[in-house]
């Protein structure tokens, strides 16, 4: 017997080669000491990524199959990959003050971070183009592995050790679940590519115990990673534990890869059972709605807030894929999109203020920021208001297209759970806007009698507080970080560009959609 | 310039001066603030008469001009422009929503003076003009929705606008909650009118209508319904009225902008707005007809016992919001229109002088201990009683043209729709008592403590406190502050008035029947595929309308001279003598305390069942076992596993089995 390589397609593949080969230079990087360390082994990042997304973009408009169809090159797969490295991209200067990365005493490790960083990427990268079940997996450990580690990466705080060791566990069982379900699936298919699967799939498997079984271990380990409701119980913990640019990369760029595979694999591999998964799916979908928002609503930690939250709009996102159609597809890719914008925004100001204010992440960090810091607290409002899906925000255009996907494949009642989630969304999501805005009652040296303390809203016109003014005049630790505010502004600029004139975007998520219309109905 | 450039121009102005006192507030001095915001709506105002002037300029026919300014969103399945649709309707819209506002930011430079978020306050307000003229002047349903929500948002921000009084911000949540469930409907409407003619585009959908529907077809029934869930919400009609007495709590100003004349007549707007479908749907229309005279009887009934001077005008809104619904809905659009227009005059009208009374009265709202202020505030007494007078549709006044076409036309339409003649002359009756019960409570009678005050020149100024609930504030921005701002001595508050005044006595000879027809003219040009629109009742037959209208008028403000003025102990040996009633009425239906029954304290009590029981015994419980199993494992085990990593692991579990069951079902 003979081996046959099969024909590699490097153009194809570039993406991938640039991201493996700009790791590798990043750990070398690390040799740097001190203070030059930063400088290059961030230049070297943000070369590699911009580098790869160039490749991406490059390679935008190709439908192939790579490497004997291990991986499929196209929109969907490379709109996937173009999201998680701009998230990387926005991650990366997010972490430079981070004491994950550099504590100030102790040698950098910015090399190991933006290494483990980059690798999370690439595994991503294959994971949004993965058409095999041996790829599948391979790249999802790629993708959860360093971020296990990145989750307990600062190790003097015992709530980072823990997140990582959670999520280290949890995932490692959410994985398991997968596999399991992937040789379930390949034992009554025989075949680990999906194309295949989908033949024999579509010649009367579509009722096999052995595959439903298999299909409904896959969905369970595919919906831990994206924080399905009921698998989501990880997502606050690992949220609030982990260092907050990581968790910032966790929950949009996980969520976008993690998403295309799992449109793929349902659309593609599994689309001929689409009968028998899609009220299974549209079940997983309403009650993480209702559960990520009704558990969003008493939280106090803006970062939990924002993964029960996540847990709501990955409800939303599902029914994309429970549409089963282009449609649902394209308003799925746009949302990961605004989704991806409004969430970097929110995590950028929580980087800036969990450093400067005593209270860590609480809503109380936040609490007078209107009037303190207007150039934090406008990305903050315009994250919430998008995310709560006001008008003119990308948030609006993409819960307006998930809506008529939902009604035109006959879900209307999916779309009408994403109308009263929102509506049940707005409370919380006010309630930050409203701290934001309003003056900040709970200062701790707030003198006696200061006056009645606002119930919502604000006013920039309210008078400064004597010891709040005192504290604004003085310099503090972190309050110009050029590094953040600009990453901030342009994510919340880019939230209303596309909310006003959302016609790019939604020309670019058409393209996903259109990806695999031959698999659609 | 063409009338969709005016039509843009319109937009533009007030989304300036929302802008300017949005980021200038800090360098603006004095009442900068209110005026460029006044500024800003008032060009608005000219660029809409530019605009009527060019639709004038077309062909009957060709007056449904549109233009677009850019794609929003287009791809497979989805079409999204953002145009703008000049006709009649939209043109009579924004004159009426822009001249009001203007006289209405004008009353406000001077009233809200001595708060200290003017230039707040005035950026909402051009906020919400904006988003008012973009909900009229929206070319499809996503722009509607649009304007819709920011309606909405505005509202809630002007509602809650004393942000730390408790009372403010409760009711502005109430009214976002209630309105955002009337955007749903719209939403849903909007998609299955896309779903079933492929546009989203007005004209496009309704020249497609009729061809692709049978009349009472289900699917026209369910659009139309879902549209009037948005309405409703909007307007306040039954059963989603509650939160509009409640938006009083907002300045008074607000009141009569917003909860008066424009935002709380969207509702109409969009019935008359998306009339082929009310038309190809009769059985909807009914419906709403219906509800729309229920409202329009309940809230008179509210009015006849509440003692809260806002509150009683605020019932008075959502009565006549009635008839302008049961006009739009029988096919009397130009006089529901008609009503619209007056309305917007007469009740601002009522609420800036309601302003400049609570202002006397040194921000007291109960009718109960205000009497005798005629002597102190002249002009107040008269304008009030001009906009009582036109409220109550005394003959000559624009609200008795208005009103009483809508009564003609139901009468005349044949059928069942004389039972809307009948209900209509009924609340009139009561309008007009009630109107003027606020007239003579106020005016007449013995001089309370601050009117004679007044008479001797002083405003009076009390401790700041909540006068809802007797809680102190301070003076401080988010609370109204002592200061106080009255018609008499304020030019532009005494100017916004006079305006108002005489469009309320002169509005109606727009339209007088048989002698000139002027909104029926105009407005036929949005309404030229109806069915319904050229059914006038004969001129003989409006003449005989307008006379019993008329007669009704009196009637109803005679009976209120005689309960209030002539024999005082009147009113109250009657709430003696109908105990039950009084209480029945004066709890408003006892509405309020049904939703909190029904729906609040359920909500509160499951999510209380959810947090206390689910998370706490179930969750906790297991942790408290898996903790007893872990402890002296080591420091940083122990911190992971007191994190419950095995009930996740456990609801890991769960929620696999079944899902798996639920594929072994499906596979047997």
């Amino acid at each position: 017997m003979t081996f046959h390589a099969p024909h590699i397609d490097y153009a194809g593949l570039s993406p991938v080669i640039a991201l493996t080969a700009g790791i590798c230079a990043v750990l070398v990087g690390g040799v740097f000491s001190a203070r030059r360390q930063r400088l290059v082994v961030s230049v070297l990042s943000l070369t590699t990524v911009a580098v790869a997304a160039g490749l991406c973009i490059w390679q935008w408009g190709e439908r192939e199959d790579l490497v004997a169809g291990a991986l499929r090159l196209d929109e969907l797969g490379l709109a996937g990959a173009l999201i998680a490295i701009l998230a990387a991209a926005v991650v990366i200067p997010l972490s430079w003050r981070e004491p994950a990365a550099e504590r100030p005493g102790s040698e950098p490790r910015h090399g190991e971070f933006q290494a483990l960083l980059l690798s999370s990427v690439l595994g991503m990268v294959l994971l949004a183009q993965a058409q095999n079940l041996v790829v599948l997996f391979v790249s999802l450990e790629l993708l959860s592995v360093p971020l296990y580690v990145l989750c307990g990466s600062a190790v003097r705080r015992t709530q980072s050790l823990e997140s990582g060791l959670k999520y280290l566990i949890v995932g490692s069982l959410g994985s398991a679940t997968l596999l399991y379900g992937l040789a379930f699936i390949y034992g009554g298919s025989g075949s680990t590519d999906f194309t295949t699967i989908r033949d024999a799939v579509g010649s009367g498997l579509t009722d096999d115990p052995l595959v439903l079984i298999g299909i409904a271990l896959a969905a369970t380990g595919l919906a831990f990673k994206i924080s399905i409701a009921p698998f989501h119980q990880w997502t606050p913990d690992v949220y609030e534990g982990a260092p907050t640019p990581v968790t910032a990369f966790m929950a949009v760029a996980t969520k976008a890869a993690a998403f295309c595979v799992f449109v793929r694999f349902f659309e593609v591999a599994l689309g001929p059972a689409v009968d028998n998964w899609q009220p299974a799916l549209a079940v997983l979908a309403a009650v993480s709605i209702v559960v990520g928002n009704i558990g969003a609503l008493g939280q106090s930690s803006l970062k939990r807030l924002l993964g029960y939250s996540g847990v709501a709009q990955a409800g939303y996102m599902l029914v994309g894929i429970v549409c089963a159609s282009a449609l649902g597809v394209n308003a799925l890719v746009f949302y990961l999109a605004a989704y991806t914008l409004m969430n970097l925004a929110a995590f950028a100001v929580i980087v800036v203020r969990e450093r400067e204010s005593g209270y860590g992440d609480g809503i109380k960090a936040f609490e007078g920021l209107g009037r303190d810091r207007p150039d934090l607290a406008w990305p903050l409002t315009i994250a919430m208001l998008a995310l709560a899906g006001l008008p003119a925000t990308a948030g609006f255009m993409g819960k307006l297209y998930l809506i008529e996907a939902a009604v035109d494949a006959d879900y209307t009642w999916l779309g009408v759970a994403i109308a009263i989630g929102t509506m049940i969304s707005l409370a919380y999501y006010l309630r930050v806007v409203a701290a934001v805005w309003m003056r900040p009652a709970a200062e701790p040296l707030a003198p006696e009698g200061a006056g009645m303390p606002a119930m919502a809203g604000g006013s920039p016109e309210a008078d400064p507080l004597p010891s709040l003014a005192a504290a604004t005049a003085a310099p503090r630790p972190g309050t110009r970080c050029l590094a953040i505010l600009v990453p901030a502004w342009l994510m919340a600029g880019a939230t209303i560009f596309f909310g006003v004139l959302p016609s790019p975007l939604v020309d670019w998520a058409s393209h996903a959609g259109g990806a695999l219309t031959p698999f659609l109905a | 310039m063409s009338a969709t450039t005016y039509g843009w121009l319109v937009l533009a102005f007030p989304l300036a001066g929302f802008l300017i006192n949005a980021f200038g507030w800090r360098v603006l001095p004095g009442r900068a603030a209110g005026w460029i915001g006044t500024a800003a709506i008032g060009l608005a105002f000219l660029n809409a008469i530019g605009a009527l002037v060019m639709v004038l300029d077309k062909p009957v026919a060709g007056r449904e001009l549109t233009s677009t300014l850019w794609t929003y969103a287009s791809a497979a399945g989805l079409d999204i422009k953002v145009n703008i649709l000049v006709d009649p309707l939209s043109v009579f819209m924004i004159l009426i929503v822009s001249g009001v506002s203007t006289l209405i930011h004008l009353y406000s430079v001077a009233y809200l003076d001595s708060d200290r978020g003017y230039a707040r306050y005035f950026a909402y307000l051009n906020f919400f003009v904006f988003s008012m003229l973009l909900l009229v002047l929206a070319g499809n349903f996503v722009l509607l929705i649009v304007g819709w929500a920011f309606v909405g948002f505005a509202s809630y921000a002007l509602i809650s606008f004393w942000y730390r009084r408790n009372t403010a911000t409760k009711a502005g949540m109430k009214a976002f909650v209630i309105n955002v469930i009337g955007d749903v409907g719209l939403v849903f409407a909007a998609f299955f009118i896309f779903r079933e003619l492929g546009s989203f585009d007005y004209l496009t959908v309704f020249h497609a209508a009729p061809q692709h529907f049978a009349t009472n077809q289900g699917v026209v029934i369910a659009i139309c319904l879902l549209l009037l869930v948005g309405a409703f919400a909007k307007s306040a009609q039954l059963p989603l009225h509650t939160w509009l007495p409640d938006a009083m709590e907002g300045p008074t100003p607000v009141s009569a902008l917003i909860h008066a004349a424009t935002m709380v007549t969207a509702g109409v707007y969009l019935i008359g707005r998306t009339y082929p479908f009310f038309e190809l749907a009769p059985t909807a229309a009914d419906i709403s007809a219906f509800i729309g005279l229920a409202t329009l009887l309940f809230a008179a009934t509210c009015a006849l016992a509440v003692t809260d001077l806002k509150r009683i005008i605020a019932y008075s809104t959502i009565s006549q919001i009635g008839y302008m619904v049961v006009g739009v809905s029988i096919g009397a659009y130009a006089a529901g229109f008609f009503h619209l227009m007056s309305h917007a005059f007469f009740k601002a009208l009522l609420f800036m002088s309601a302003g400049s009374v609570i202002s006397a009265m040194a921000g007291t709202q109960d009718i109960d201990r205000m009497g005798g202020l005629r002597r102190a505030m002249p002009f107040t007494a008269v304008v009030m009683t001009i906009g009582a007078l036109a409220l109550a549709g005394f003959p000559g006044t624009a609200g008795f043209f208005s009103k009483d076409e809508i009564l003609a036309f139901a009468a005349h339409r044949g059928g069942f729709y004389w039972i809307f003649t009948v209900g209509g002359y009924i609340g009139a009756l009561l309008t007009a008592f009630y109107a003027f019960r606020i007239i003579f409570r106020v005016f007449w009678g013995e001089p309370v403590a601050e009117a004679s005050e007044l008479e001797h020149g002083h405003l009076a100024h009390s401790e700041p406190e909540n006068p809802m609930t007797g809680e102190t504030e301070d003076t401080d921005v988010g609370f109204p502050g002592q200061e106080h701002h009255i018609a008499e001595r304020d030019r532009p508050m005494w100017l916004a008035m006079a305006a108002l005044a005489f469009l309320s006595i002169f509005g109606g000879v727009l339209q007088i029947p048989g002698l000139d027809d002027v909104i029926d003219k105009f407005l036929h040009g949005s309404f030229l595929d109806s069915t319904l629109y050229e059914r006038f009742p004969s001129i003989a037959a409006d003449w005989e309308g307008l006379a019993v209208g008329g007669t009704v008028a009196l009637i109803g403000i005679a009976a209120a001279y005689r309960v209030y003025v002539a024999r005082p102990g009147t009113s109250a040996a009657l709430i003696r003598r109908f105990r039950a009633i009084h209480t029945f009425l004066v709890n408003r239906w006892y509405f309020d305390q049904l939703y909190d029954a029904v729906v609040y304290r359920p909500t509160i009590a499951v999510g209380r069942f959810a947090n206390d029981v689910v998370e706490r015994v179930v969750v906790q419980g297991i942790v408290v076992v898996v903790v007893d199993v872990v402890r002296g494992v080591g420091v940083v085990v122990r911190g992971a596993q007191s994190g419950f990593v095995r009930a996740y692991a456990l609801l890991l579990i769960g929620g696999f089995a079944a899902l798996g069951l639920y594929f072994l079902i499906v596979s047997s």
